[in-house]
């Protein structure tokens, strides 16, 4: 009898592995000079390296402090557990990125360990991740195939060679793991980037994805429940080396979609010696079989005899816990606490650690030039007001970020000042956030020689007035008559007249002044 | 002769002008020339780079500057320590022709203590041996009886002090590769304890064992030398920061109520009968300059060979996976079809010689899934109590001796069966496993179908107590002269 395969609901489960480098100055077990680091994105290949890194005869890994203490401050940041003790493992495998024939990792001690990440999900609700572990270990190099290209003096052209480059081998790389607790590609795309928030408000990597310094694994498969309420599991799948946000979003939606139809062609359940790795297609948009089976593989771990264990006291944990800084979950917090924004605004200002930033240094700026009486609160709420309005539709209009606008904390305090001293109107003000994205000039000077300040000279506004009074003589009547409402017409031809550099206050305060208290 | 001379006497002979170093670094190089072809001990000569150098120390003798510990001293070292001059092979195909672009720190502690490196010497393909046999470009002979081994690995860099070929030399032991080859040229032989020197630039075999350590014709060259070579370094995390004591502070001083552990099972039937005797004749050297002999048990010892042979290949299989033809060293023809895989397979299998073949393989399968408990994990258990028993047996006596190896040189090719070569190491892998130190010194001679084959007492101590060890040595030598007695025909009559 044929089984029944009809599928009453379909839920996604997912598990994160997630790669980062960190941007150590120097490499994981070697001096040479670590390609993560700033100083060193764009070497040419093959430059960063030494006896350690090339896996020269005699030569010996010795560890980097640096790179245990960024791998703590994210295990602390995650609420794990650091280990007080902990080792090194070697990673038995041959392939020609991999130096030593090994990789130096951290097999069944991992440095942190039993954590959690908080983060709000896609329908705006806070959901926790839990963290099983997060371990150190070394980069590999890379391997350019299929190669036509032109480097330097030497032109490959050979179809069967590849080229390899040491540049990243022994990089600090902390991979951490999670329970497979997301259950929606949305939410997992978050939890990424908050993951990578969190260790860029650390300034442990510079995690820019194009460079490779953020990876992502997903492992994948979908819980069925069928017609008569019989749950099954799906094999589960390890999707390599994702780079982007987009491609774990489409890589783990593929799967879902391809794991049920899988199902219901062949009934593969999950189970020992199931799980399979596959890679993503961007362009085809689908996953690709890379290896049936993963038990299949025995990289004979065992500890490395080159590099004493790793002891971390309750001091040197604590020395780094103060290095902490404020993380966006705090920062959200405090945003919603003490300048009072909104859930969903707070959010915005802290989803993405440069406009974070941004957002926080126009309110530094803003506190170290005003000489008026703003409160911190009200500064705070006015910068958002101003970036989330202003800002964001700027931001939307040229497919950058806040930060990237071209407008200088500088010139924003400024602006705000100016509205607040009330010596600009709001839709000049608007016209100048337009005219700060394209010049770096002060904000004050600019809205001077583009005539964008308010008049407030009573001589100037008392000629306006006049104008539009006798051109809009059946509004003065009725406003005259106590018609509060026939105002607006008034100031509107006052603004026309001006180009809207009057001061909409102060001639209102004028015109009831002639029209009804005397 | 002055590749017999003391470091002390070249170091007074260069100071008054009655010598050069250039004089001395010449005379190592004629004997070399005139003798080596029948002993092999040497792969590779730096004539013009050891002179140079050895101009250098003449220039600085003149300026009347005090001169460093070993100006002027020709140095020999193993060929799996790699220089960044000259070629380092580690005795094996896959290493012909490589040229290391950095040097190992003890090379450079050398230099800067003014030795002349005079050339590398040859050892089993990378110290996996014990007759230095097992060489990609041909065997060592025994100065001694040049039909018999000189021990290994480490056999060309104990052969050129028997041979009197350079005074000093460097060998590394991993299981008994200084304190064997030492035992049987008859010279003396210094395994230091685990950390003591650096490791940076020893080609790895087994790292939790491996040790570079000294030979020389006396203790005090040889405590002089490791004076020299000990001591922290940056890019050797397992070599221990603690101070390096000066080892000829007290070097001549008897060690008071000395007492002298001689573990029963160091003297079994197992030993050639003239080995027996020799240790015997020393004990009671020992006993009538006043020590106390105390009659130990390290009934672990049996297990020391099993345990070493898990371990030390488990780790070696491990360290030797970075020759795999890609970035240096012998990569095979390939033809058209082979892919990656025939590239690592067909490299390594001509690269590597059949021992370290089958160490690599042996040490593959103890790390397996489903060997690694059975294997690797219990050796490591094994390890353990070893340790523990040397604590419990350094509580009763200051030094542990007995016989350094069971036998003296074997005929070269006498011994096929790998099982029966790695006896050899039944006294000394034991001191590795253990993380302690040990040496060996001539005790004796053998004399068997009218050849005379030396015979070598091994001196333990606990870990980083090398100052003991050395006073123990120096207590027999002086007491004694078999050190004194060299090579009678060494091929320049």
């Amino acid at each position: 009898m044929v089984e029944n395969r009809t599928i009453k609901t379909a839920q996604l489960k997912v598990g994160m592995e997630i790669h980062v480098e960190l941007s150590t100055r120097s490499k994981m077990f070697s001096r040479s000079a670590n390609v993560a680091h700033p100083d060193h994105y764009d070497a040419t290949p093959n430059t960063l390296v030494d006896p350690v890194v090339l896996g020269l005869p005699g030569a010996l890994p010795v560890m980097n402090r640096a790179a245990i203490e960024s791998s703590i401050m994210v295990g602390l940041a995650l609420n794990c557990s650091i280990a007080e003790f902990s080792r090194w493992d070697r990673k038995n495998y041959f392939y020609p990125d991999l130096p030593k024939g090994y990789q130096i990792s951290q097999y069944d001690l991992p440095l942190c360990f039993d954590g959690e990440l908080e983060f709000i999900g896609a329908n705006g609700q806070p959901q926790t991740v839990s963290i099983i572990r997060a371990h150190l270990e070394e980069d590999t190099g890379k391997l350019s195939h299929d190669i036509s290209c032109r480097h330097g003096s030497m032109h490959v052209n050979a179809l069967n060679q590849s080229l390899i480059d040491l540049n990243r081998a022994g990089t600090p790389l902390l991979e951490i793991v999670t329970h497979p607790d997301l259950k929606y590609a949305d939410d997992a795309v978050i939890f990424c980037q908050e993951l990578r928030n969190v260790c860029r408000f650390l300034n442990v990597t510079g995690g820019i994805m194009q460079r490779g310094h953020m990876r992502f694994e997903p492992n994948v498969n979908v819980i069925i429940t069928t017609d008569e309420g019989k749950q099954i599991a799906t094999p589960i799948v390890e999707v390599k080396n994702l780079n982007s946000f987009k491609a774990v979003k489409g890589a783990i939606e593929h799967e879902f979609n391809r794991q049920i139809k899988q199902w219901q062609e062949t009934g593969l359940e999950m189970g020992a010696g199931m799980k399979s790795t596959r890679g993503w297609d961007a362009d085809r948009g689908v996953t690709v079989l890379q290896r049936e089976k993963e038990d299949a593989h025995d990289y004979r771990y065992f500890p490395d005899p080159d590099l004493p264990p790793v002891v971390v006291t309750e001091e040197w944990k604590q020395s780094i816990a103060t290095c902490i800084p404020e993380l966006p979950q705090q920062r959200r917090r405090r945003y919603v606490d003490e300048y009072n924004l909104t859930d969903a605004d707070a959010l915005t200002l802290t989803t993405d650690f440069d406009v974070s930033n941004y957002f926080e240094s126009c309110i530094d700026m803003l506190q170290q030039r005003t000489t008026s009486d703003m409160t911190a609160a009200h500064m705070g709420k006015t910068v958002a007001k101003l970036l989330l309005n202003a800002g964001a539709r700027r931001a939307n209009e040229h497919h950058r970020e806040l930060h990237d606008l071209g407008v200088t904390p500088e010139q924003i305090a400024q602006l705000i000042e100016m509205r607040e001293a009330n010596t600009i109107g709001s839709s000049a003000a608007d016209e100048l956030f337009d005219l700060l994205c394209e010049h770096d000039a002060d904000a004050t000077t600019l809205a001077e020689s583009c005539g964008l300040l308010q008049v407030t000279d009573s001589a100037q506004l008392d000629s306006w007035i006049a104008q539009a009074l006798e051109a809009e003589p059946e509004a003065a009547a009725n406003y005259a008559g106590g018609k509060d409402n026939a105002l607006g017409r008034i100031i509107g031809t006052i603004m026309k007249l001006s180009n809207g550099k009057a001061d909409a206050k102060s001639a209102s305060d004028q015109i009831r002044r002639q029209l009804r208290d005397n | 002769m002055l590749q017999r001379t003391s470091i002390s006497n070249l170091q007074a002979a260069l100071q008054d002008r009655s010598q050069t170093a250039v004089g001395i670094v010449e005379d190592s190089l004629d004997r070399i020339d005139r003798i080596d072809s029948s002993i092999h001990a040497f792969r590779e000569i730096y004539a013009e780079r050891a002179l140079s150098k050895a101009h250098e120390i003449d220039r600085l003798i003149a300026t009347g500057n005090p001169i460093p510990a070993l100006a002027g001293v020709p140095v020999a070292i193993k060929d799996n320590i790699v220089t960044d001059f000259g070629t380092t092979t580690c005795g094996s195909r896959m290493l012909e022709h490589f040229q290391s672009p950095y040097r190992a720190t003890v090379v450079d502690r050398l230099e800067h203590a003014g030795a002349i490196i005079i050339g590398k010497t040859n050892c089993d393909e990378f110290a996996m041996g014990s007759s230095t046999e097992h060489c990609a470009f041909g065997p060592t002979h025994n100065p001694w009886a040049r039909n018999r081994v000189p021990g290994g690995s480490s056999g060309g860099s104990a052969a050129a002090i028997a041979a009197g070929l350079c005074p000093i030399s460097l060998g590394s032991d991993t299981g008994g590769s200084i304190r064997q080859p030492a035992a049987m040229c008859g010279v003396v032989g210094v395994k230091p304890s685990y950390g003591r020197v650096s490791r940076n630039g020893l080609v790895a075999f087994g790292s939790s064992f491996d040790q570079i350590g000294p030979f020389a014709n006396t203790v005090e060259d040889a405590a002089i030398v490791l004076g020299v070579l000990a001591g922290e370094d940056p890019h050797d995390s397992t070599c221990a920061s603690r101070h390096v004591p000066d080892y000829l502070e007290k070097l001549d001083q008897p060690v008071a109520d000395l007492r002298i552990g001689v573990p029963r099972e160091f003297l079994s039937d197992h030993n050639d009968v003239s080995v027996k005797t020799a240790v015997q004749n020393a004990i009671a050297t020992y006993a009538s300059l006043g020590a106390e002999i105390v009659d130990i048990e390290l009934p672990l010892t049996a297990y020391g060979i099993a345990t070493y042979y898990v371990i030390a290949p488990a780790e070696a299989s491990s360290n030797l996976a970075r020759f795999d033809g890609v970035r240096y060293g012998l990569r095979a023809e390939l033809s058209g079809d082979d892919d990656l895989f025939e590239l690592y397979a067909k490299s390594r299998s001509q690269g590597f010689g059949p021992e370290v073949q089958r160490r690599v393989m042996l040490g593959t399968y103890v790390l397996s899934a489903g060997y690694y408990d059975a294997f690797y994990a219990r050796a490591l258990k094994t390890r353990r109590l070893i340790k523990q028993e040397f604590d419990r047996a350094f509580e009763q006596c200051h030094a542990i001796i007995g016989p350094t190896s069971p036998f003296p040189a074997f005929e070269i090719g006498a011994t096929q069966d790998p099982i029966s070569m790695y006896q050899c190491d039944i006294y000394t892998t034991n001191t590795s496993i253990a993380g302690i130190c040990g040496m060996s010194i001539p005790c004796g001679f053998s004399d068997i179908d009218g050849q005379r084959l030396p015979i070598g007492l091994q001196v333990q101590c606990q870990a980083f107590d090398e100052a003991t060890m050395l006073r123990v040595a120096k207590m027999f030598e002086s007491a004694t002269t078999y050190h004194a007695e060299t090579v009678s025909h060494d091929g320049t009559s």
